[in-house]
């Protein structure tokens, strides 16, 4: 080939090599930029205000405790239940309502993939069932909308909070993602034959409400990444002051009792970072700290041990 | 996900493969010593592959666990929203991204301009392709649609969590580099070394002197090298790499 810089491999470059100098400060370098960050992030993390109750034990009545799984199938049970929570710490509005599950696998890969998008957003593809395994139609065969095993585990239950003798309204729009209120799930879409089997695994839907308007149903579907979640209930608009009584009657409908799983009502605040997220302040330290150790033993190393194959060549040419 | 492997990762490789000098050609033919490394197997060793393939595993193990970690079940906005799968996935494919391009960039021994773009362009082109394949309707982009525009773009924990795990999944390589390269440096590792102090020095007289040094270092025949070879052992505390029984002294200058 024709001789040209980039044809003979002779094309400008620098050749970095790992010297002394380079690797302290860039060790050094990343701890000082890691710690301060890692302290901002668990400053934030320390600012979130969390309380978490754990209703789906004790809220079994006392003569059902040994066989909850009865208590829950049984209609004539009442599910009712009162909890009371107390605030820690003063907890400034918006406070996010949330429901967490453990145990409960929303990325289980057939669960995941039962359920059907193109009949979710457009109103021509009403009957198309495909890959909603095992609930795509009635026992007469009607198809339903929306199909899935996903849409069918709709959590179910409800929770309303007052606080002494004032009602905390929790306010339920805009608690999707406005994406998915826009694009995935269509205005014109309503649900039918929907937990009409004999299995019912949760909620039912109101057939006169369109998709898009089902915010709990378009937040359960944005299916969890880990086994541990939580999903946004609502949320209030009310300044909590520390020692508040916080009363909240809750349905206990749901069924987590088959597999082992627990249910817990979360009401937190949130920062620029989000929730409570110690790990993330603590990570940031850890590899902050790390690196400037590292950056003094790299340190220490050159100076007591100087006449490497390395430093040795450099010792030589400067004579 | 094999847009992964056709797009994200392979143009940093294939610079890497076609451009890379770790010794430059003039020093090459100066040392013939180098083309030792193929014979005696240095380079394509069962050991050295597989400290690379650990290292893969190590670094997906760090990516994996640190993101999930770092993004729990609790919100990561603001407003309160929670991550779900395709959230989870987009951060740590970022992640990953990140990563793999960086540890081209320390890799790498001749850094041309083409490596500049590859790397940079690989991470660049990552985004671009969440934010236009986030933008296609959700008939065709499913899970992908809007993730990081809408969700992930605004999270400041996104990007906290991205700048922690990719450098969390470079230091373990950076730090055996280090130690590699300063306490046992292959024979290649030593002319880079040589190379740069000739940088830094008079060149060809100077180099007359380190080579002779040198290459007495590396021999093994003879009973007079084998005595001077020990007393320079002996007086200094340097380390050899490779196996000097094998090599001959073919570099001499008189």
């Amino acid at each position: 080939p024709e001789y040209s810089k980039f044809t003979q491999q002779e094309l400008p470059a620098c050749k970095p090599i790992l010297t002394p100098k380079w690797v302290v400060s860039v060790f050094f370098l990343v701890g000082v930029v890691f710690v301060p960050v890692g302290v901002v992030s668990l400053l934030a993390a320390q600012d979130v205000v969390e309380i978490i109750d754990r209703y789906d034990h004790a809220c079994v009545p006392p003569n059902m405790t040994d066989n909850k799984l009865a208590y829950i199938k049984n209609d004539t049970i009442s599910k009712e239940c009162t909890r009371i929570l107390t605030v820690t710490k003063e907890m400034k509005q918006p406070i996010y309502v949330y429901y967490q599950l453990d145990n409960f696998y929303q990325n289980h890969r057939r669960y995941v993939k039962s359920r059907n998008d193109a009949q979710l957003r457009d109103y021509k593809k009403s009957n198309t069932t495909t890959s909603c395994d095992p609930e795509r139609f009635t026992a007469d065969g009607k198809p339903i909308v929306p199909c899935g095993l996903i849409a069918w585990s709709l959590f179910n239950d409800t929770y309303s909070f007052t606080r002494g003798k004032e009602n905390l309204t929790v306010n339920k729009k805009d608690i999707s993602w406005k994406s998915d209120r826009e694009h995935k799930f269509a205005k014109n879409v309503y649900p039918s034959n929907f937990q009409n089997g004999a299995l019912i695994g949760g909620k039912k839907l109101n057939s006169s409400i369109p998709l898009s308007e089902q915010e709990d149903l378009i937040v359960w579907m944005r299916t969890a990444a880990l086994p541990t979640f939580r999903k946004l209930y609502g949320r209030i608009y009310v300044d909590l002051k520390a020692n508040d009584t916080i009363t909240v009657r809750l349905s206990n409908n749901y069924n987590t009792y088959s597999f082992g799983g627990k249910k817990k009502l979360v009401l937190s605040t949130a920062t620029w970072l989000g929730g409570k997220n110690d790990f993330l302040g603590f990570a940031y330290l850890i590899v902050g700290g790390l690196c400037i150790f590292l950056a003094f033993a790299f340190t220490l190393l050159y100076l007591i041990k100087p006449r490497l194959v390395a430093f040795e060549l450099r010792s030589i040419t400067v004579k | 996900m094999s847009l992964y492997n056709v797009l994200f990762t392979s143009l940093p490789v294939i610079a890497m493969g076609v451009f890379d000098q770790d010794v430059s050609a003039r020093f090459c033919l100066k040392y013939p010593m180098l083309y030792q490394e193929g014979p005696q197997n240095l380079l394509f060793r069962w050991s050295r592959l597989l400290g690379w393939m650990l290292h893969g595993v190590g670094s997906a193990v760090i990516i994996f666990f640190l993101t999930i970690a770092s993004l729990k079940h609790q919100a990561f906005r603001k407003d309160g929203e929670v991550i779900d799968l395709s959230i989870l996935g987009a951060t740590a494919y970022t992640c990953v991204v990140w990563a793999v391009n960086m540890q081209m960039a320390i890799t790498v021994n001749y850094f041309t301009l083409i490596q500049h773009i590859c790397i940079w362009s690989g991470i660049f082109l990552w985004y671009l392709f969440l934010i236009i394949y986030g933008a296609i309707t959700p008939s065709f982009s499913t899970t992908f649609f809007m993730v990081f525009s809408e969700a992930l773009g605004g999270a400041p924990a996104y990007w906290v969590v991205t700048l922690l795990v990719a450098v969390a999944a470079l230091i373990p390589y950076f730090t055996l580099a280090v130690v590699k390269t300063w306490f046992f440096p292959d024979y290649h590792n030593k002319i880079q070394w040589l190379q740069h102090a000739a940088k830094h020095a008079d060149p060809e007289e100077e180099l007359g002197v380190v080579l002779r040094q040198f290459s007495v270092r590396s021999t093994g025949v003879g009973v007079s090298a084998r005595r001077d070879a020990k007393l320079v052992r002996t007086n200094s505390k340097v380390i050899h790499a490779d196996s000097s029984s094998q090599s001959q002294a073919t570099v001499e200058l008189t």
